[in-house]
């Protein structure tokens, strides 16, 4: 009888620790599925956001270009001759514009035609204003440039041709520097209005039909219902395309600048992303491209946490 | 190995001294070469073989050491492949036709600069082409930025026989330190184009009206009722245009001590020059993708490009197009500046050192030449070829003695010659004093290339 006990207490005892092995190897296999699972991605991101960050910011201490085989030790060299530099404090004035002017274009004006475009959602009509609005967005710029190039033509581009019909003088959008930074807005706003427009359409239509038929029982008219129910409930999608707005919005206008202007005339139309890849790829000091590659990436840290810090206050998230 | 600013300078004094004495009467046939060329590039052998089947040359290809070239001519990403390929394509596929041993790649990143940063992308990324179009102008940032390989290293034993194709005067272009860093190729000349029916129109003599500032001068307003508005444009970047034009004056950009000159009485009184006709309403302000086809649409009567353009204006423009050379300062003879590029070579792999140098000595053979003579080059081979209707301001000029494009220099060149570019473009469209910009444009040039005054 003892004996049978001390077999079914060391059997039951086998048991156990095969059941907390089993257990332990299912906890680690269940804990670390996840991980593997996205390793590949965070070893992509590691390898080509996260290297090339840190990596820029060792850059940025030396006197390099890419090619030579001896880097030059300039400590914080390529990041205080930068105030000195005149164009430098034109590109930040260019960047500067840039945010004022097109981060209320490319947020405000596709939410206005995003609410234009509601009312007629079942009509077919708006799957033809949806397409002829967000195409520009999947043109290219280089494609693009050779159409705005012929538009802002002074002599044969449409646009003087209307103004000449209407009396006007002709101007000279690309080359006078009143005016080429202004057609830069145009195109770069005409570039990125579609896709804006298509997150707040998603993001509309994702307003529970509920709340909007409970305010039509108790009397809200169309604007009340826009301003207390509509727009909270899409705050969102307008807090995303906002903070991605800013963050990029100096990035998106390179194409512009790059393909229309060259970031003249006289540098008027230039930004800081414009003025990055002049020292980098036109002038070939890598260094310096990465000391103002380290303070871009500063500032739009700072610029972002500044909105999730005043600005999401007031984001809806239903 | 970088050398330092001081070998710098002294380079382009040198070189400043050498191109002055760079003339078309210097130039000496030297059959001898040619017959020497003809040999080492296979031409003979090309003559008298059958031309193979496609599947005959596919099956050779997979044999051949393969060169990979960039270039400015093709065709860039994207483009639509011309239908007569550019004569430089024709020199590759004629190459490659012939050669039994080597097949050449092409590839057109785009424009010179684009190409240099396509360059130095693939150095960067282990890969390195094997030639390259490099500007002269950017000989000194090959040689110190990104690692040319020397001519006698890649040549060899045919080292002598590649100087031997091409003329005496065009191999100082591609020399520093004693040593030849590339082939020369391509040497251009900013020359005038102007509108003969234009002109025509306005009862203009174009032989009298450009023939110096002041008589040009005289002649816009009679232009500008033609064209009404500007009369003309000075292309490309703004500070190759300004060297030509402080040089006719008797300044320099770059002096033969290795100052700047820019500020200088002459060359502030030059570009006073287009300032005025600037202020009379007279010079296209457009941008550089603006000013060739207001010229072809008749929006402007003359225009400045480089000998090189010869081909695809003949081609484009409606009109009866003309060429002349710069407009002189009073009795002054003008003194214009080169342009264009050599064939560089940036390869490491030392086995494919005899196909570069088979293909350079191809482009250098009569064959190749003449091929390449289609687009309007200044010929410096030693191959005697019928000159282009057109090119006679080229020769002209070159005759006059041409001045070495400026070669900017210390690690920040590329830069300094951007800032003097911005500020050309400002003098003459009014948008700050020549007295201003030239003064400030010293001051910051000086600022990044760490010279002094």
């Amino acid at each position: 009888m003892a004996i049978t006990s001390q077999h079914h207490s060391a059997a039951r005892g086998d048991r156990q620790v095969a059941e907390k092995r089993a257990w332990t190897w299912y906890r680690l296999t269940e804990g670390l599925t996840p991980y593997l699972l996205v390793a590949p991605l965070l070893i992509l991101i590691a390898i080509f956001i996260y290297w090339p960050l840190v990596y820029s910011m060792y850059l940025s201490f030396f006197d390099w270009n890419f090619v030579r085989p001896d880097k030059e030790f300039v400590g914080f060299g390529n990041f205080t001759r930068l105030p000195d530099d005149p164009r430098f404090i034109r590109a930040l004035w260019g960047t500067l514009f840039y945010t004022v002017t097109l981060v209320p274009l490319q947020v405000f004006l596709p939410l206005g035609l995003a609410l234009m475009l509601w009312p007629i959602r079942k009509s077919r009509l708006q799957d033809s204003y949806r397409a002829m609005l967000f195409s520009p967005t999947i043109i290219a710029y280089s494609v693009a440039a050779v159409m705005w190039l012929w538009i802002f033509n002074p002599n044969h581009g449409v646009l003087n041709k209307v103004l000449v019909e209407f009396g006007f003088d002709r101007v000279r959008w690309l080359s006078d520097r009143d005016t080429a930074i202004w057609a830069i807005v145009i195109v770069a706003t005409w570039k990125t209005l579609g896709f804006h427009m298509l997150l707040y359409l998603a993001a509309l239509e994702g307003v529970p039909k509920d709340y909007i038929e409970a305010a039509q029982l108790d009397g809200a008219n169309n604007w009340q219902i826009m301003r207390s129910i509509r727009f909270p409930l899409i705050t969102p999608t307008f807090f995303f395309v906002l903070v991605t707005t800013v963050i990029s919005v100096n990035d998106d206008v390179f194409g512009a600048i790059n393909v229309l202007t060259d970031g003249g005339p006289f540098d008027s139309t230039t930004n800081i992303i414009y003025y990055l890849y002049q020292q980098g790829f036109q002038f070939f000091q890598i260094g310096a491209a990465s000391a103002v590659a380290v303070i871009v990436f500063v500032a739009t840290c700072l610029l972002t946490w500044v909105q999730f810090k005043f600005v999401e206050r007031h984001v809806h998230y239903g | 190995m970088v050398a330092g600013a001081g070998d710098r300078e002294v380079s382009v004094k040198d070189r400043e001294n050498v191109m002055s004495a760079v003339t078309r009467r210097r130039f000496v046939g030297q059959a001898a070469a040619v017959a020497g060329g003809a040999a080492l590039a296979g031409s003979a052998v090309a003559k008298a073989a059958p031309a193979p089947g496609k599947a005959a040359r596919r099956a050779a290809a997979q044999d051949k050491t393969e060169v990979v070239i960039y270039h400015i001519f093709g065709t860039p990403p994207g483009g639509t492949p011309a239908e007569n390929p550019h004569p430089m394509t024709q020199v590759i596929d004629a190459f490659n036709e012939q050669s039994t041993t080597a097949t050449v790649t092409s590839l057109t990143p785009g424009n010179y600069q684009e190409t240099l940063q396509k360059t130095q992308a693939d150095i960067a990324a282990g890969n390195p082409p094997d030639l390259v179009t490099v500007p002269w102008a950017n000989l000194h940032y090959a040689i110190d930025g990104l690692g040319i390989r020397d001519l006698p290293t890649v040549a060899g034993d045919s080292y002598d026989a590649l100087v031997a194709l091409m003329s005496d005067t065009a191999w100082p272009l591609v020399t520093r330190d004693e040593t030849v860093w590339g082939f020369p190729w391509g040497l251009s000349t900013p020359i005038w184009y102007y509108n003969a029916d234009l002109f025509e129109a306005a009862g203009l003599d174009p032989a009298e009206s450009l023939a110096t500032w002041e008589s040009f001068a005289a002649a816009c307003p009679a232009l500008q009722e033609q064209t009404g508005g500007p009369v003309f444009s000075l292309t490309f970047n703004k500070d190759w245009p300004a060297q030509t034009v402080i040089q006719s004056n008797g300044g320099r950009v770059l002096n033969e001590d290795g100052t700047f000159g820019i500020a200088s009485a002459e060359a502030k009184a030059a570009m006073q020059t287009v300032a005025d006709l600037d202020a009379g309403g007279f010079y296209d302000r457009g941008t550089a993708d603006e000013l060739r086809p207001n010229f072809i649409a008749g929006s402007t009567a003359v225009f400045q490009a480089s000998v090189a353009s010869l081909g695809g204006l003949n081609t484009d423009a409606p009109f009866t197009l003309g060429t002349f050379t710069w407009p002189r300062f009073g009795d002054t003879p003008v003194q214009a500046s080169t342009g264009g590029s050599f064939l560089g070579s940036f390869t490491q792999d030392e086995s494919k050192f005899a196909a570069v140098t088979e293909f350079l000595g191809f482009c250098g053979s009569e064959a190749g030449y003449s091929l390449w003579n289609q687009v309007g080059y200044v010929n410096i081979s030693n191959i005697e070829l019928d000159r282009l209707p057109g090119q006679e301001p080229a020769y002209e000029q070159f005759d006059n003695g041409l001045i070495l494009e400026t070669n900017w220099p210390s690690a920040r060149g590329l830069e300094a010659q951007d800032v003097w570019d911005t500020y050309c473009e400002r003098m003459w469209a009014n948008d700050i004093t020549v007295e201003e910009g030239t003064e400030e444009a010293l001051q910051e040039i000086l600022s990044i290339t760490g010279q002094e005054a």
